[in-house]
């Protein structure tokens, strides 16, 4: 009884690994399309930036701000109140802080997005493997329990084995789908905090 | 994540699906009292007599403030003196209801202060949203519910359904408010329905899902749009048969009349274009397109479309551009890219004129532009997935 849900359970979850909705990323396991990149353009419509580049890193005040406010633990409501804040107090160089601190912002929160999704590909990878290894092992088992004389121990040994696998597969899989969101709300504090600054530079 | 703990400065958090009526409404002491005696102030011996909008507008104000305070009298009093001398002022309080389509709610905007006054829990999947045209109830399609529910715009609750087929997403309503025409997303059919008796008068057989709908200025004309034959129909309101179907781009999503019936506007969410057809000869007379330095040619998706009515100037909704495009009608040129918020859906305009209010599915919230000035003023955090938008007539 307990082998054959085990079984069933083996082949769903193969099934729900496996199914990729985007030929070009075989292993993306979201629902939500795969953007690999946030395009500048799409976020920011102020002064160009070429001038900026990698400078925002010369500035020991801005790489801690860019810091704070790229943390998903900082309250989007705190990191616009610090951004007004600091701007406010910029006096002359508030068009420069402002594109400085936007570009800052901008690597770094797609650099964050990127590692959040390279992390769902690898456990999308690891899950398919996992799915393999529950429906090879059941396979097995069946074959223990059908043999005679039967094995008990062997087949207590494997059938205990085998609940612990799903049971950290299905976790895993509740994770994926919580973490599919996080490159969302990344490109959501991109947005937010990027239209904030426009705002304050106009 | 941060839809729930990100607002406007000067927004109180709108309350949570399910509360009970009035709650949450006024969490900052009366807005509506405080901004009406600060107008007191101001008034001067000179103003103009009220016109009809803003008296059905004061009238309803004061209702829902009887209905939500009953108990409170001095504020009760201050308020239909407030309510009152606001008939007079030049005042532009609107009301817009936006549709929230992935927290099932619609969110009440009042456009004095630009904050979410009340959130109003609806069906699943809440999209085409639609005052009527006497201003007094809001239908708002609920699509997974498979019904077009009512809200009374006094109450701001939930209080009857219209018969829709499966699936309903946009609909329109002729000039007179009498008749409604549904797009049922899942059996390629638009249901009309009789708005006065609520009752289904019957179906239209349409193209393959049936996506964009609207309704020509005298009436006679319904457009619809279908994704999957990629064409704009269009249906004879009397005979309820197709006479014309007009080939556009990949995936129309919405269709506009200019004002003068002259030009039908239509979207193109993959092919990236506005088709524009000559409605008498059914043929596509030109093109806008649309080009932004940075952004891939498949992030420029136009959905939604608004259009001054002098038909001097359109806006078109660019989805995952999150820009909304200026266009000048005449000569069917971009002027303009404004950033609103994130995968920008559909617009509305308030009554003056003064203001287009977009929703912005992915950031959740909705921009304010000043029209005249081309110029984006405000953000206002709604649900999540803001989907459809409409501001009491």
């Amino acid at each position: 009884m307990k082998v054959w849900l085990l079984a069933a359970m083996a082949i769903a979850l193969s099934g729900t690994a496996a199914r990729a909705a985007d030929p070009r990323y075989p292993d993306w396991p979201c629902t939500q399309a795969k953007v690999p990149e946030i395009s500048l353009a799409a976020v920011w419509a102020g002064p160009p930036l070429d001038d900026v580049q990698n400078k925002w890193k010369d500035d020991a005040r801005i790489g801690a701000l860019v810091a704070k406010l790229s943390a998903r633990k900082t309250p989007l409501e705190e990191a616009e109140k610090s951004v007004k804040e600091f701007l406010a107090t910029s006096g002359s160089d508030k068009a420069s802080n402002a594109k400085l601190l936007f570009a800052g912002l901008f690597d770094t929160l797609n650099a964050q997005r990127s590692q959040v999704m390279n992390g769902l590909e690898r456990v999308s990878r690891k899950q398919r493997e996992a799915a393999d290894k529950i429906r090879e092992e059941t396979l097995q088992l069946q074959a223990l329990q059908g043999a005679t004389p039967r094995d008990e121990a062997k087949v207590e040994a494997l059938s205990n084995e085998l609940i612990w696998k799903t049971r950290i597969f299905e976790d895993r899989h509740k994770v994926v789908r919580f973490v599919c969101e996080v490159p969302t709300t990344i490109d959501q504090r991109l947005f937010a905090l990027g239209r904030l600054i426009q705002q304050e530079m106009e | 994540m941060n839809a729930s703990c990100r607002h406007d400065v000067a927004a109180p958090p709108p309350p949570l699906a399910g509360e009970g009526r009035g709650e949450g409404v006024f969490t900052k002491k009366t807005p509506q009292e405080e901004r009406a005696l600060s107008r007191i102030a101001s008034l001067d011996a000179m103003r103009p007599p009220p016109q009809a909008g803003e008296v059905k507008q004061a009238s309803q104000q004061f209702q829902r403030i009887a209905e939500q305070r009953p108990l409170r009298k001095l504020t009760l009093r201050l308020s239909l003196f407030a309510t009152l001398t606001l008939v007079a002022a030049p005042a532009h309080a609107f009301i817009a209801y936006v549709s929230n389509e992935k927290s099932n709610t619609v969110s009440v905007i009042d456009t004095d202060n630009w904050t979410v006054t009340k959130t109003i829990k609806v069906g699943q999947r809440p999209r085409g949203i639609e005052f009527t045209r006497d201003g007094k109830f809001v239908m708002v399609a609920v699509g997974d519910d498979d019904t077009i529910q009512v809200i009374d715009a006094k109450t701001q609750s939930v209080v009857d359904s219209l018969p829709s087929g499966p699936d309903p997403e946009l609909f329109a309503q002729d000039a007179a408010g009498k008749i409604l025409y549904v797009a049922n997303e899942n059996d390629n059919t638009v249901t009309v329905i009789d708005l006065e008796k609520r009752a289904r008068l019957g179906d239209i057989q349409v193209g393959v899902e049936p996506e964009g709908m609207t309704i020509s200025p005298d009436g006679k004309t319904l457009i619809n749009t279908s994704e999957t034959t990629n064409m704009a129909h269009f249906i004879d309101t009397s005979s309820r048969q197709i006479v014309a179907n007009v080939l556009v781009d990949a995936r129309p999503r919405f269709a506009e009349f200019k004002h003068d019936s002259s030009e039908v506007w239509v979207s193109s969410e993959i092919g990236g274009t506005v088709s524009i057809i000559d409605p008498r000869k059914h043929e596509v007379i030109g093109k806008v397109t649309f080009e932004i330095p940075g952004l891939r040619k498949e992030a420029i998706q136009p959905v939604g479309i608004g259009m001054t009515k002098d038909d001097r100037t359109a806006f078109v909704a660019l989805g995952p551009a999150n820009r909304i495009a200026v266009v000048d009608v005449a000569s069917r040129k971009v002027t303009k890219y404004l950033l609103v918020g994130q995968r920008v859906w559909h617009m509305a305009f308030t009554p003056d004129e003064k203001y287009l209010l977009t929703t912005n599915g992915v950031s959740n919230d909705v921009s304010v532009i000043d029209v005249a000035a081309q110029k984006v003023i405000k953000t206002i955090q709604v649900g999540e997935l803001p989907w459809g938008i409409t501001i009491a007539p």
